[in-house]
């Protein structure tokens, strides 16, 4: 199985997504917008939609689209107007719709679009490894940029501003860096479970963690043994890859809120 | 347009003066065409009945508010900027945020870990909570931790959100002797508060902020009121004159 090269790359894949996605998980899940990643993730199918229908990359619509609603959410966070967890809810229905309505010009069979809906580990190519190689490296420089400001206004936005932390700059890195995050995790666990990745390993982690670095060591070894193991499972068993992590992620979590409740 | 003007190197007897400040939330006029000042080392209190704009003031002084009118001066007596401290009166941390109390100390003031437990002792902060999330204090010893903090960055310009809210009496003696020492050591401190009793025992300055009434007497100002209520014998200066009609803002320096 190892010596696979299609699936080398889901291996590759999934260690990378579970670093950078529960990198990103730890500052969203407190921020009460996990259902950021639903939202982005399905408003993304709107540019999938236009690139095959268009017949460019799908990514590269997708990723664009991806980066403006990540923007548009970090201008509106501070919004007394407009609601994050409102907004998320309008880009999941408009983006939908407008990918069903796309799709209803393309009659017949689209093996594409159902490889973007649950994942599939043979849809990887080496060029997709490259890109979440960089987005990585990306997220982990600005992590450790923008670390303190991230921790300080995630607690409170008012005393991270006095203390002069660039809370607006880590605001924007984290609702851009994330979109664009799930985009280039949809072929590997597809649009419609990709946020189990991002948000499970957190909240497992929240109910075995009792400190800051724990979270962090939790979410990041969860993460990883979930995808790790569910690939495995996905080959062996010939499971779609998203459905397959996702429920693994499901009883792990299951499992600590079960030991957290007895251990209290 | 609110400006903030800094001045570096500069020995003016007040560390902050506001001009003119404007200042409207969701269509309601908090603060019109307010002008007040902040001595140097004073222990200045805010004071004013709910809904007069004392948070605002200090808020919008912070740079936390968009002021929508003023200015606002910052004298720093070194070539660098007044390094601003503010205590809220409470937080109400994030549930899902797993931070323990030395966690929250190095992130947000930078502590070293041979420091973590100097500087809690300082505000009276119970050590055996050093391990704690931050989530699971009281609001007295979260108040606490956030002035251990504050004081470690050490600030030129203090501003306190009711420091005493939360805390027991034990500690509240100890609280205020803290106040008094960093005070005595240079700090500049604005603390807002209802507690005339603290005002009337330590205030070196008073800005005393009234709403919907014109205080066009002595009689009439809230402050007046108030502080002649607690024994406060020597008000040296009332500025605006009480005499003059002033609405919604009056400042009593040097009692």
């Amino acid at each position: 199985m190892f010596s696979i090269s299609f699936m080398q790359r889901a291996f590759i894949g999934c260690l990378l997504l579970s670093i950078t996605y529960g990198l990103y998980g730890m500052f969203i899940i407190p921020r009460k917008i996990g259902f950021m990643a639903d939202g982005i993730s399905h408003a993304s199918l709107l540019g999938i939609a236009v690139g095959l229908f268009i017949g460019v990359n799908p990514l590269l619509p997708a990723l664009i689209l991806a980066a403006f609603l990540g923007f548009l959410l970090a201008y509106s966070a501070d919004s007394h107007r407009v609601t994050s967890d409102g907004l998320i809810g309008i880009f999941l229905s408009g983006g939908m719709s407008g990918a069903i309505i796309i799709m209803a010009f393309m009659p017949g069979y689209k093996p594409d679009l159902f490889s973007y809906l649950f994942g599939n580990l043979l849809s990887i190519q080496n060029v997709d490894i490259y890109a979440l190689v960089a987005f990585t490296i990306f997220s982990i420089i600005g992590f450790i940029l923008q670390w303190r400001a991230l921790v300080i206004s995630t607690i409170h936005l008012d005393l991270s501003k006095v203390i002069n932390l660039p809370t607006t700059q880590s605001k924007y890195f984290l609702f851009i860096g994330m979109s664009l995050g799930l985009i280039l995790g949809v072929k590997l666990l597809g649009v419609i479970l990709i946020s189990a990745l991002l948000i499970t390993p957190v909240m497992t982690a929240n109910q075995i963690a009792t400190s800051f670095k724990s979270t962090f060591i939790s979410t990041q070894l969860v993460g990883f043994f979930a995808s790790f193991v569910g690939i495995i499972l996905s080959y062996s068993l010939d499971l779609p890859p998203g459905p397959t992590i996702a429920l693994l992620l499901v009883v792990i979590f299951l499992l600590s809120l079960l030991q957290s409740k007895l251990s209290s | 347009m609110l400006t903030t003007d800094l001045k570096l190197n500069s020995d003016h007897v007040n560390i902050v003066e506001c001009h003119d400040l404007s200042l409207i939330r969701n269509t309601t006029e908090v603060l019109c065409a307010a002008s007040c000042c902040i001595p140097r080392n004073s222990l200045t209190f805010i004071v004013g009945e709910n809904g007069t704009g004392k948070s605002s003031l200090a808020l919008t002084i912070l740079g936390l508010l968009p002021g929508n009118d003023g200015l606002i001066c910052l004298h720093s007596q070194s070539s660098r900027e007044p390094v601003l401290g503010y205590v809220p009166q409470s937080i109400d941390f994030p549930k899902q945020f797993k931070l323990t109390v030395s966690e929250y100390l190095q992130y947000s003031a930078e502590v070293k870990n041979a420091e973590i437990e100097t500087t809690l002792e300082r505000v009276d902060f119970p050590l055996n909570h050093i391990t704690s999330q931050i989530t699971q204090l009281s609001g007295g010893q979260v108040q606490k931790l956030l002035l251990a903090a504050e004081l470690y960055r050490k600030p030129d310009v203090l501003f306190l959100d009711e420091p005493l809210a939360n805390v027991d009496n034990a500690s509240e003696k100890h609280i205020i002797d803290v106040i008094l020492e960093i005070r005595n050591q240079g700090v500049t401190i604005a603390i807002i508060t209802h507690d005339w009793n603290m005002v009337s025992n330590y205030a070196d300055h008073v800005i005393c902020l009234n709403k919907n009434f014109a205080c066009t007497s002595t009689s009439a100002c809230l402050c007046k009121n108030s502080l002649s209520k607690v024994n406060i014998k020597n008000i040296q200066k009332v500025t605006p004159d009480p005499e003059h009609m002033h609405d919604g803002f009056c400042y009593i320096e040097n009692i």
